[in-house]
This record gives structure tokens, sequence and C-alpha cells, in this order.
């Protein structure tokens, strides 16, 4: 398995074949991909089974209703997907989805314009975010805690200043976000292209993103190398708050409805699944955000090929739950036949 | 004492003192250093090393006495106060991160930047440049960390502190994980640090490996410095005799 030759004699060795070689630069990427190809694969299969059962699975339109029900699992799971590569991780954004919707929502039936009232509700996913990061820097609580925690606060005040009553009377122009479509594709499609393409282009391109893997993969380091990973948790719980609330406000859109009772728990655990099935590791360090895609868009096809073959809805959590321990043992026995300890 | 010249101190301590609670790591320690010389810091378990190495990076603080880089007094109360001083760490963990690859371990906390976006290019280009300079052979830049052996990765942690140009360079026991060509290998690397002109502290165990790179050496005993060889003008009978405490400059009251 020596790939690298730091060591050697420098006698006779010529500069320019020194440092580089094609052959594990192409292993190590093909690596990279393996588990995004096992999971395209997944897909595929799943498909070809819901549709040689039901062909109705292949139509345009229950295509574009499965993307569409993936499209804010996707949302919050970019976001996460960046937390969890910083090493972190926000239980917190089911409570979040809800609190900003129904923010956003009772600040519009009481007379704020729209827009101002979804940044209201994003400010309000900021707020929890710096909450979550503050508690596990400055009170050593560990992430896990301090976002279980903020989940119960956040989805506690939801309930709290609805009285426990969904939110409704909201101006088209709103509604229209969430609702609206061109050409039969709904906007909230695009939207999680759009925000896809950013979070991608955040985690692979710039300086942060590099930072955030830098401090997932190893945060002694990260640290001892003059990376601020204080600030950067920062960063990354903020925008995990922002990004969930604001899909729980798309969703509102989407429904007319803001209820204190959506996103919650099960939200926050299919998000979190959908991240690490997409080869996002748990440990920190590694993650794509097409991983991510692929991890909600498989969730989705699971839950609309059963409805459509007609298998009781009751049974897909247990197809989840073994596609999760699955993916997981997957990415520990990779990472132990790829890395010396 | 060996002092070269009239050349003042590159990084001079003085009345180090360390406590922890009622232990005292390090008894008013002093410590100069020169540009262009190897400096290696030996001593048994338990004498002070690791601490004096800790305070230096700015990992610990002192209780008493002061630190001066090229002559100015300075404060370390962050590992990033003495980088920014011109310090920089090999530590014995070497502090790569495992899932990425050589270049950007290389430039961690550093990264090139057209605007909020890496530069790749540079980055590895430079990279590559860099360890084909100094002869150092990775398969590839974008080998991650995690596929390199222990000697690989101590090496890269090596080069990466020549890298950032720092003048004082420190390392933390660079010979602990490696075999008998990557010793060598690091020792060539140390002999070019030194040759460009850099101040060198090197804390080992290994007496062949500080015969073989250091110009001074400096031992620790029991938190004090029981002596400062030139390593020409020693033997390493007497330097053992000095870790050991059959040789002393001073004498050292047995702690409790």
């Amino acid at each position: 398995m020596s790939q690298a030759t730091a060591g050697r004699p420098p006698a006779g060795r010529t500069g320019g074949g020194t440092a580089r070689s094609a052959r594990p630069r192409d292993r190590a990427q093909w690596s990279r991909y393996t588990q995004q190809a096992g999971l395209i694969a997944c897909v595929l299969v799943l498909a070809a089974v819901f549709a040689a059962r039901n062909g109705t699975f292949l139509s345009s339109s229950n295509l574009i209703e499965l993307l569409r029900s993936a499209t804010l699992y996707f949302i919050v799971a970019c976001a996460s997907t960046l937390v969890l590569v910083g090493g972190g991780l926000d239980f917190s954004i089911g409570a979040v989805y809800a609190l900003g919707a129904v923010i956003t929502g009772l600040l519009m039936t009481h007379g704020t314009p729209w827009p101002l009232a979804l940044l209201a509700g994003v400010a309000v996913g900021v707020v929890v975010g710096l909450a979550n990061a503050a508690a596990s820097i400055y009170l050593g609580v560990p992430p896990l805690i301090a976002t279980l925690g903020t989940f119960f606060v956040a989805g506690g005040i939801a309930v709290v200043i609805t009285g426990g009553t969904d939110v409704y009377g909201f101006p088209n122009a709103f509604i229209s976000i969430g609702a609206g479509n061109v050409g039969g594709i709904p906007y909230l499609i695009f939207y999680a292209v759009i925000i896809g393409v950013i979070f991608h282009i955040v985690l692979e391109r710039t300086v942060f993103g590099y930072n955030t893997r830098a401090t997932g993969g190893n945060r002694g380091a990260a640290a001892a190398n003059g990376i601020r990973v204080a600030r950067l948790d920062m960063a990354l719980y903020a925008t995990s708050g922002a990004v969930a609330a604001l899909a729980g406000i798309l969703g509102a859109a989407r429904l007319s409805t803001a209820s204190p009772s959506a996103g919650g728990a099960s939200l926050t655990f299919q998000v979190v699944t959908a991240v690490i099935i997409g080869g996002t590791s748990l440990f920190g360090g590694t993650g794509t955000i097409a991983g991510s895609a692929l991890g909600a868009i498989l969730f989705a096809e699971i839950n609309n090929g059963l409805q459509v073959i007609n298998v009781d809805p009751l049974y897909q959590n247990i197809f989840i739950g073994v596609i999760l321990v699955a993916a997981v043992a997957i990415d520990q026995y990779r990472r132990k036949r790829r890395y010396r300890t | 004492m060996t002092e070269p010249g009239a050349q003042a101190a590159d990084l001079e301590l003085r009345g180090i003192t360390k406590r922890f609670g009622h232990l005292t790591a390090l008894a008013g320690v002093d410590l100069a250093a020169y540009a262009g010389q190897v400096l290696a810091v030996l001593g048994d378990n338990g004498a002070g090393k690791s601490t004096l190495i800790k305070i230096i990076s700015g990992v610990y603080h002192q209780d008493d006495g002061e630190i001066r880089v090229a002559g100015n007094h300075v404060a370390f109360r962050s590992p990033a106060d003495s980088r920014r001083a011109g310090v920089a760490t090999v530590f014995q963990d070497l502090a790569l991160v495992e899932v990425l690859d050589v270049s950007t371990n290389m430039f961690l906390g550093q990264f090139p930047r057209r605007g909020w976006f890496i530069d790749r290019k540079a980055m590895e280009a430079q990279s590559r440049a860099f360890l084909e300079e100094h002869k150092v052979t990775v398969a590839s830049v974008r080998t991650e960390i995690g596929m390199l052996s222990g000697g690989q990765r101590q090496i890269v942690a090596i080069a990466r502190a020549m890298r950032t140009g720092a003048g004082i360079v420190l390392l933390d026991e660079p010979t602990a994980a490696l075999g008998v060509r990557e010793t060598a290998h690091a020792a060539r690397l140390i002999r070019e640090l030194r040759d460009q002109g850099t101040t060198v502290i090197c804390v080992s165990h290994d007496m062949n490996f500080v015969f073989g790179v250091a110009d001074r050496v400096q031992v620790m005993r029991l938190g004090r410095v029981a002596g400062v060889r030139d390593v020409t003008a020693t033997t390493k009978d007497e330097v053992i005799g000095l870790i050991t405490g059959s040789v002393s400059d001073q004498p050292i009251e047995e702690m409790p």
C-alpha cells in the first residue's frame, strides 16, 4: 500500500518525477466517489423495482413530486453537511424549522411586509445557531447536547408564541414563493439547486470550506496552525440555523400555513440520516453536498416509491434504518482500508 | 559557555519558572539559541523538556522569567502569539489533518487565495516545488496524509515548518517515530534549515541524531539546566553523565 516514498535517498532522482504521479491521485479520487456511485446504483435499482411494480413511478409528474418532497430536506441538509464536515452536529434544525416559520407567519399576520418577516424568521435561526456555538465553545457542552437543548427551547418557543395552533392568512406574494412553479417545475426545486450549488462551491473551493474540513478532520491541528476554530463554529452553526429557518419558511409558504409542529425531531433525524447516508462522516472532515443530495433523493424515493407500489408506509422507517447502518458500516470499512493509523 | 562571538541570541529565555500546583516543572531555566545553529535539548523523562517546548510554542505561559526574540521582549499567551513572533513548532503529534492532502496540510491556516477562493493551482505548484527543492518525495501532493507512514508524515510536518519561513523552528522529538532512512532524511532537512540561517531547537532522546545534527546541546535535569556544551567539545559519555546527574555544572538539590 505504500504509495509515497518520503525518505528514499535523493541521489539519482530527477526533480520532475518526485512529487507527482498520476496513479495514486486517481486512486484517491476514485475512492472518494465510490460511496456516491454505490448510492446512485441504489437509487437506480430501487427506481427499477418501483417502476416494475407500478409504471406511474417514472411518470414526470411523480418524479417532480418526488424531487419536490426531497427539496426542503435537501436545503436543510446542505447546511448540516457543512456542520458535520466541520466536526459538529446540529440537532436543533427541526425546531428551528418550525420556529422560523411561525415567527415569519405571525409577523405577516400582524401586518409586517413579507420580505421583512422572512428576514426576521431567518435572523431568529441565526440567533439559535449562535447560541448553539456559544454553548459548545464557552460552556463546554458537547454539540449533541447543546443543540438538543436548543431543539427543545426553540420548539417550546414556537408552541408558546402560537398557543400551539397553526398560523395562516398569508399574502399571496409570500405563498407564491413556496407554491409557485415555472412550466410545472416548482420554484422549490430551483431553490434547492441554487442553494446546493452555493454550498458545494463553499465547501469545495473557498477558504472557509477548507478551514471547515481541516477543523472537522483534526480540530487540534487546525487550531495549532492558526485556524480560528471558535469563529468557524459560530459561522457554521449560524448558517445551519439560518438555512433551517429559511426551509421552514419556504415550507410554510408552500402549505400557506406555519405550524409549530412542523419539522421537529423527524426532520432532524431525516436530515442527519440523509447527510450520513450521502457519505459525510459523523467524525468530521469528509463529506460532499452531492452525496447529501443523493441521500435526500434516496429518502424521498423510498417514501414515494413505497406509496406508489402500495406498501404500507409504516414499513419505510425499517428500510431507512437498515440503509443508515449499512452506510455508516461501509464508511467505517473504507476508512480502515484507506488510512494507516 | 559557548556563545559564538558577540552575536546576540535569536531566541533567549531567562529565568523561566513554571509550576503546576506544588510541582515545579521548570526552575529558573535559561536558554539561548542562535541563528544558523541547531540547539538540541536533552534530558530524562520529567526533566522539563516538554514544559520548556510548550512555553516557547505558547501552549503554556511561564510563571516567572522572560523570553526574548532577536533581543525584543515577547509574551507568548497562545500558540498564535508564538507563531506571530516567528516561531514554527513541529509538535510531537505533528498537527496534520489526516483526511486532507499533502499540499493542503502544507498551507494549513495560510491558504493562498484569490478573493474568497482557494488558489489550488498555486498551492499545489508551490508545495510541489518546495518538496522537490528539498528532495522530499511523496507520491503526489494530492496524497492524503492518512495514507502516509508515520515517517512520511513527520517529514511533511518538518517541510511545512520550513515552508512558513519562520526564523525559529522548534522540533519536538522529530525522530521518535522514524526509521533509519527517515531519520537521515529528517537530519538532512534540519541541516538545510540551519544552513538557511534558521534558529533550530530540537528536543530529542536520540543521542546519535543529536550528535549528528546539533551544534550545541543543552541538558535538562529535574527542571533545571544541567549543562550546555558545544557538540565538538563534548562526548556522549559526558552528555549522558549530565542527563543522569553523575556530571554536573551546578549542584542540583533533589526534589522531594
